[in-house]
């Protein structure tokens, strides 16, 4: 699974320098810059961001402010915060990801083009909708993690490290 | 009610100055009925989302430019070297044109309602650099410039003999700044000189495109409105519109005034010069964007203006 | 409206406390304005996600990855070494090392954490060898690292132009003055300190020794010196736009580091890429759903009220810098970087503008201001990190952190604040 986003993570994010990198070379250089290729980028480049959100679930790296975490003492209290704030990410998560499906069925129905090449954004914007449902799933496996870890005697320390 | 209306200029530009006054006429004729939150600067995001949440309904008025992501058609707003002189472009994007009744349908496809046409300026070349053979397009300029991702400008700076480059508005004045491009195409002297009068030594007025914004408001919006509130919302927007068609010449004169009074130089342009222009660019142009926008209804438009 | 509103940022900020992802917290607020202040969502998540899709914002992932690479290759390594032959030998010359490396690791990448990541594992060990404390390296290290925010090229200030339709090399020329001189001041002041530990020194080299060692070295350190000089001179010498200077700045550093530094190799080339792609995943859902928040309070003139709210307290000028300091410190202790900016830049500029600020002094105001959240807890990012790397328990860092923040990096927060040529001079230099 991490080999797998590795690659794919990493072949997004260079997708998107070197296009860069063309546009540099060819007006620069070429004095012939290339046509449409900002818009062609728009693919790998919001692919990259949600699939990069993506991981971040899957990894449980999303940025937090762990405030509270540093004045509780026991594992179980850890836990116990752990599992609140998993509730909330589902909840919030939920509720944005139907405000995401309502744009995908919004972005279908009006079928938009790019300025130059025409090509149909609808593939750009579906990135968000997938993003989030995924990331709603590793969510709720952190919350299953958790839970199991509560109501279990072992702590499992493994969570910390995310889903391998 | 309260309408939010965005538009694309700073606090204090022509529109900006047109539309708080015609807030006020509207507030009084309606007795506080109607009232318009003005969000100039594109505070709302860039217009072509605010043309989507206007058709969705998330905002409820714009006075912009015409977004063509939707329908590819509504390309014909920008047209390049459709309108040779003002009497022309009143003919063709004014009240009962062809380009101005063939966009209120396209809106209105879009849920939307086109209250009225913004004629703004014919479009020009600004550069920070001396001008080469301004008047003649089949001269190769060897000048980068600037320009919008829209396929008509793109091609209209090819055809015009500049290196089109394609840069994001948000990086345009940087990068004329630094040189990265010599100069941009896609707007007028109003344009430049709100935008890019800091990085403007000369300014070719090449009538590249007519500009023109439209006034615009959501359908299900305008019929929630009162029989009352409606009907003055409708007239203040006719009579916005015949106004600026007093002014919009005058307007366009005076910015390039004040261009030429910040330093820059205006490269004027004999009329044999933009006529030869028109002619070529027209026949490099129109052939690729008429495909685009399809062209029986595209060529059908142009026959009409033609008449 | 703006109780509803301050009533989602509390919702925000008790989320945040909580341990909820900043995005989550983002979108609770977005429930508060929805449900309670019955605000339109619809056609929102098509606005935050077009803006997502502009090119500016592309310099972040781009930059983080130059960073990433620079990092795992032993890119670092050669610029300290470079360094460390003129100054290392003298007392407390190695702390001055280390903030000087994360000055030039600053000028290659884009984020705060580049420099600790990149130096500490090198450099902490090396310091405690001499004789400094463990930890008072680390936070030596953590708090020079927030340079990286600060020269550019700089995250935060790519956030701020795009947030604030402002230059964007103009903002990074704004935080370059106040960074040379916090370069500074943590030199002097690690000078000053270093006076109470028990350092046992190198023996400098001299004469010929040191003639072939330097040239050794800045041979070594010159693909990696010339980094910054590809990246700046083609953004200000009129070759690129910031994005593509980026985009140029990985693909310079990719053969760079597999065949010169040959830190590089298959396996920690896809593992920075990985590390980059996230990280950036993270912060742009966490702008994707903050922007909606703040388009929401543009849609309710909400930074309106707030300006005369405040006017209605006070117009003075001095105060109301006083106070947005003291703001900006309190939401730097519980949020990061960039997320300040999205939230408070939009909020305060009409504000800032009503008291002749200027939007580009207001950059590195922000720009300090934020940085320095990264090492202030409870939420400090780049202290943490430091102290994992550092090996060090985060409640013994934290001390000395401080005590090099209250020395060395307030008093020039103060002075981005109060003296504005600090911040424009450079700006005004290049015609901003
Ligand atoms: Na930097
Ligand atoms: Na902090």
């Amino acid at each position: 699974m991490t080999r797998f986003a590795s690659v794919l993570l990493t072949v997004l994010i260079c997708l998107v320098a070197l296009g860069q990198f063309v546009q540099v070379i060819t007006r620069y250089v070429l004095e012939i810059p290339v046509m449409g290729l900002e818009e062609s980028l728009l693919y790998p480049t919001l692919w990259l961001y949600m699939l990069g959100a993506v991981n971040a679930s899957r990894e449980n790296t999303h940025i937090r402010a762990n405030v509270l975490e540093i004045f509780l003492s026991t594992e179980r209290q850890h836990q116990v915060l752990a599992v609140i704030g998993e509730v909330i990410s589902l909840i919030v998560g939920i509720w944005l990801t139907t405000w995401a499906w309502e744009f995908t069925k919004y972005s279908m129905r009006v079928w938009r083009e790019s300025p130059t090449l025409y090509l149909p954004t609808f593939y750009v914007d579906v990135a968000l909708f997938v993003g989030l449902v995924l990331m709603m799933i590793f969510t709720a496996c952190h919350l299953l993690m958790h839970l199991r870890a509560l109501f279990s005697p072992i702590a499992e320390p493994a969570i910390e490290g995310g889903l391998k | 009610d309260t309408l939010k209306i965005s538009h694309i200029r700073p606090q204090g530009a022509t529109i900006d100055n047109e539309l708080r006054a015609l807030a006020e006429e509207l507030t009084t004729a309606t007795d506080g009925s109607v009232e318009l939150n003005l969000f100039p600067a594109s505070a709302l995001g860039d217009y072509t989302s605010v043309q989507e949440r206007i058709s969705v309904g998330a905002i409820d008025m714009a006075v912009q430019p015409a977004a063509t992501a939707v329908d590819r058609r509504m390309q014909i707003s920008a047209f390049p070297y459709v309108a040779a002189n003002w009497a022309e472009a009143k003919k063709i994007y004014g009240p009962g044109g062809a380009i101005h009744s063939a966009m209120k349908d396209l809106y209105a496809k879009q849920d939307i309602t086109m209250l009225a046409a913004y004629p703004v300026y014919f479009g020009g070349v600004a550069l920070n650099t001396d001008a080469v053979n301004p008047g003649d397009p089949t001269a190769a300029k060897g000048i980068k410039v600037r320009v919008p991702g829209i396929k008509s400008f793109q091609l209209t700076a090819d055809a015009l003999g500049y290196i089109s480059s394609p840069i994001p508005f948000s990086e345009a004045f940087t990068a004329v700044q630094t040189g990265v491009v010599d100069g941009v195409v896609g707007s007028g002297a109003e344009g430049y000189y709100a935008s890019f009068r800091d990085v403007t030594t000369a300014y070719v007025p090449v009538n590249t495109h007519f500009e023109v914004w439209y006034m615009i408001i959501n359908s299900g919006t305008l019929a929630e409105m009162s029989d009352e509130d409606r009907a003055a919302l409708e007239t203040a927007a006719l009579e916005f519109e015949a106004k600026r068609w007093e002014t919009a010449e005058a307007d366009q004169g005076a910015f390039e005034q004040k261009l030429a009074d910040n330093g820059a130089t205006i490269v004027s342009l004999t009329n044999e010069e933009l006529a030869a222009t028109a002619a070529h660019v027209r026949a490099q142009v129109w052939p690729q964007v008429l495909q685009d926008v399809g062209q029986d209804w595209g060529q059908g438009i142009l026959d009409q203006i033609g008449e | 409206m703006i109780e509803i509103a301050l009533f989602a940022v509390l919702v925000l900020v008790i989320l945040l406390t909580l341990g909820v992802p900043l995005p989550y917290c983002f979108g609770a607020g977005l429930m508060v304005m929805y449900f309670a202040g019955d605000v339109v969502m619809k056609g929102n998540m098509l606005w935050g996600f077009q803006q997502l899709g502009n090119p500016v914002l592309l310099a972040i992932p781009l930059f983080v990855l130059a960073g990433t690479i620079m990092s795992v290759s032993g890119i670092a390594a050669s610029l300290l070494n470079f360094v460390n032959i003129f100054i290392g030998h003298l007392k407390g010359g190695l702390g001055v090392v280390a903030t000087v490396s994360c000055a030039l690791i600053g000028a290659i990448s884009g984020s705060g954490l580049t420099g600790v990541a990149a130096i500490g594992p090198l450099l902490i060990p090396e310091m405690e060898k001499q004789g400094y404390p463990r930890e008072y390296a680390t936070a030596l290290i953590a708090n020079a690292s927030l340079l990286g925010l600060l020269i550019p090229p700089s995250v935060t200030m790519i956030v701020y132009g795009w947030v604030t339709d402002t230059s964007i090399l103009a903002c990074f020329l704004a935080t370059l003055g106040p960074g040379l001189l916090i370069m500074a001041s943590f030199s002097a002041v690690n000078i000053r300190m270093a006076r109470r530990f028990p350092l046992k020194l190198n023996e400098p080299l001299k004469g010929a020794a040191f003639m072939s060692e330097a040239t050794q070295r800045g041979f070594k350190a010159t693909p990696a010196l010339l980094m910054p000089v590809i990246i700046l001179g083609g953004i200000y010498g009129g070759i690129m736009t910031p994005t593509e200077a980026a985009a140029v700045a990985v693909i310079y550093a990719i053969p760079v580091g597999f065949l010169i530094y040959k830190g590089l190799d298959v396996r920690t080339f896809f593992g920075a890429g990985r590390e980059a792609a996230t990280s950036v995943g993270a912060i742009m859902l966490m702008i994707l759903f903050s922007m909606i928040l703040s388009q929401m309070f543009v849609l309710e003139s909400i930074p309106q009220a707030i300006v005369q709210a405040i006017f209605s307290v006070t117009e003075n000028k001095a105060l109301l810098l006083v106070l947005i300091n003291i703001l900006l410190f309190l939401v730097g202790m519980v949020v990061n970087d960039v997320t300040a900016i999205i939230l408070i830049a939009p909020l305060l500029l009409p504000l800032m503008q009503a008291i002749g600020v200027s939007p580009i002094q207001f950059a590195a105001i922000m720009g300090v201001n934020t940085a320095m959240g990264g090492v202030t807890p409870p939420y400090a990012s780049i202290l943490y990190l430091g102290a994992r790397i550092g090996q060090v328990p985060v409640t013994k860092v934290i001390r000395p952190a401080m005590t090099l923040i209250l020395l060395g990096y307030l008093p020039v927060v103060f002075l981005t604040s109060f003296w504005p040529d600090l911040s424009m001079w450079l700006p005004r230099f290049f015609g901003y």
